[in-house]
C-alpha cells in the first residue's frame, strides 16, 4: 500500500510537472479531490475486502481523468468529469464497504444473541437443577434429622432401660451404683457424664417433671460423715444435671446417709449395692412423696 | 387515430431529427435511462431520508442530462448521465450503509440490555422475567 502510495505519489509528481509544463494551472481543479478520494478508499482494508470492484472502477476512471488532465488541462471540462466520477465511485465503494461491515455485524450479532440466550437458559436450568437439589438435600437432610431424633429418643428409652429404671408410686426411680464416685469421694468420676447426660436429655424432652436426687452409703464410718458425703454426692449429681441445662427449681438433691439400705451391709457385695445414688423422676407435673419407709423406694 | 396529417408530421420530426442526428453525436439514450434506473434504485433505499444531498445532486444532474439532450447536446448529456449515475449510486448506498449501522446500533443495545437481563438473572435469585423490550428511538 505505502510502496503503491509512493509509486502513485511520483506518477502525479511527474504528471504535475508535465501538466504545469504544458497548461501551467493555477488549480488542479477536480483532480486532487479525485485522488485525495482513491487514497483515502484504498487505505481502508474493508474497501479492498469487501469492495474491490467498485474501487477497481475509481482507479481507472482516476486513471482517466489523469490522462484527460495531461491531454486537455487538468481544468478541463472531461478531465474533471473524470476526476469527479472517480471521486464518487471511490465513495461509493466506502459506503458499500460500510454497509458490508454492517452486514457482516449484523449475523454476528444475531449469533452472539443466540448464545446469550443459549447462556441464559443454560444458566436458568442449572439454577433450577441446584433449588432442585438444594430442596432435595433440605427434605433428605430434615428426613435424616427426624430419624436421627427418633434413632435418640429409642436410644434414650434403652438406657432408662439399661439404667435399671423402675416405674414406682413416687416416679421413675433410677438407681446408679457406685459407679459415680470413688470411695469417700464426692466429685463425679468421668464415667457418671453419660447417665447424667440422659437424665438431662430426658427432662429436656419432658419440661413438665422435676427430679429428686437422693444419696446413700453403706454403714461403714461415722453417721455424720456417711451423712455429709451423701449429701454431697446428690448435690454433685444436681449440679451436673443443672449444669446441662435443667432449670434448678426441678432438681432436689437429698442425703439420707446409711439409712435405706438395700442390702445387709453383711457382705461386700451387699454394701456395694448400699452405696449409690437414686433418681426419682416425678410422673408428670406431680410431686414426688418423701420417703417414709426403709426398703420401699 | 392515425391521420395523414399525422404521418406527415412524424416524417418532418424523423428528418429533423436525421438532420441533427449527422449533425451531432447521437443521443446517449442508454445512459440517460441507466442514470433514471439508478436514481429510481436511490429512491426505493430511502435515500431521500438518508443521503439527500447525493439524492438530489443526482436528480438535479438527471434532469441537466435530460435538458442537454432535449438540446441535442450530447455531450453535456452523456456527462450529465454519467455523474447523476453514480451520484445516485453514492446516495444508494450511502443510504444502504447508512440503515445497515443503526440497525447495529439498535443491536448492539438489544445485546448489551439482553447481557444485563443475563447477568441479573444468574446472579440475583428469584422469578426469570422477558425483559423489557427498548424501543428504539
Amino acid at each position: 500500500m505505502k510502496g503503491l502510495k509512493l509509486g502513485l505519489t511520483a506518477t502525479l509528481t511527474t504528471l504535475w510537472a508535465l501538466a504545469g509544463c504544458e497548461t501551467a494551472p493555477q488549480d488542479g481543479g477536480l483532480l486532487p479531490d479525485a485522488r485525495n478520494a482513491v487514497a483515502h478508499a484504498e487505505q481502508d482494508p474493508n474497501v479492498t475486502k469487501y469492495a474491490p470492484t467498485e474501487l477497481d472502477r475509481a482507479r481507472k476512471l482516476l486513471i482517466n481523468a489523469e490522462g484527460s488532465a495531461k491531454d486537455k488541462g487538468a481544468t478541463s471540462t472531461v478531465a474533471s468529469h473524470y476526476a469527479y466520477l472517480a471521486t464518487q465511485m471511490a465513495r461509493i465503494a466506502e459506503q458499500r464497504a460500510h454497509e458490508q461491515v454492517a452486514t457482516a455485524r449484523i449475523k454476528s450479532g444475531e449469533s452472539e444473541r443466540q448464545q446469550v440466550l443459549l447462556t441464559a437458559r443454560e444458566n436458568e436450568a442449572n439454577q433450577a437443577k441446584a433449588d432442585a437439589t438444594q430442596a432435595r438435600n433440605l427434605a433428605q437432610n430434615a428426613q435424616a434429622e427426624l430419624a436421627r431424633q427418633q434413632a435418640e429418643s429409642q436410644r434414650l428409652a434403652a438406657q432408662m432401660e439399661d439404667m435399671q429404671a423402675a416405674q414406682t408410686s413416687r416416679g421413675i426411680v433410677l438407681t446408679l451404683g457406685d459407679v459415680l464416685f470413688d470411695t469417700g469421694r464426692a466429685d463425679l468420676k468421668p464415667g457418671a457424664a453419660r447417665p447424667i447426660e440422659q437424665i438431662a436429655s430426658f427432662l429436656a424432652e419432658h419440661p413438665e417433671r422435676r427430679v429428686q436426687i437422693e444419696g446413700f452409703t453403706d454403714s461403714q464410718g461415722g453417721n455424720d460423715y456417711n451423712l455429709e458425703l451423701s449429701q454431697k454426692r446428690a448435690d454433685a449429681v444436681a449440679m451436673a444435671i443443672i449444669q446441662r441445662g435443667v432449670a434448678a427449681e426441678r432438681v432436689r438433691a437429698l442425703g439420707y446417709g446409711e439409712e435405706f439400705p438395700k442390702a445387709s451391709n453383711n457382705s461386700d457385695g451387699s454394701r456395694q449395692l448400699n452405696r449409690r445414688v437414686e433418681i426419682i423422676v416425678s410422673n408428670g407435673d406431680d410431686a414426688i412423696p418423701g420417703r417414709t419407709t426403709t426398703g420401699s423406694p | 387515430m392515425i391521420t395523414v396529417n399525422g404521418i406527415r408530421n412524424a416524417l418532418w420530426c424523423a428528418i429533423a431529427f436525421g438532420i441533427v442526428a449527422c449533425a451531432s453525436a447521437p443521443m446517449p439514450t442508454d445512459k440517460l435511462a441507466v442514470a433514471k434506473t439508478a436514481v429510481e434504485r436511490a429512491e426505493q433505499a430511502q435515500a431521500a431520508q438518508f443521503a439527500q444531498v447525493e439524492l438530489t445532486s443526482a436528480r438535479n444532474k438527471l434532469a441537466a442530462a435530460q435538458a442537454a439532450a432535449d438540446k441535442h447536446d450530447a455531450d453535456v448529456a452523456a456527462r450529465m448521465a454519467d455523474q447523476a449515475e453514480v451520484d445516485a449510486q453514492l446516495a444508494e448506498y450511502t443510504a444502504r450503509a447508512k440503515q445497515q449501522e443503526q440497525l447495529v446500533e439498535q443491536m448492539d443495545a438489544g445485546l448489551r440490555d439482553l447481557r444485563n437481563e443475563a447477568q441479573r438473572n444468574s446472579s440475583g435469585a428469584g422469578a426469570v422475567t422477558p425483559p423489557p423490550q427498548p424501543q428504539p428511538q
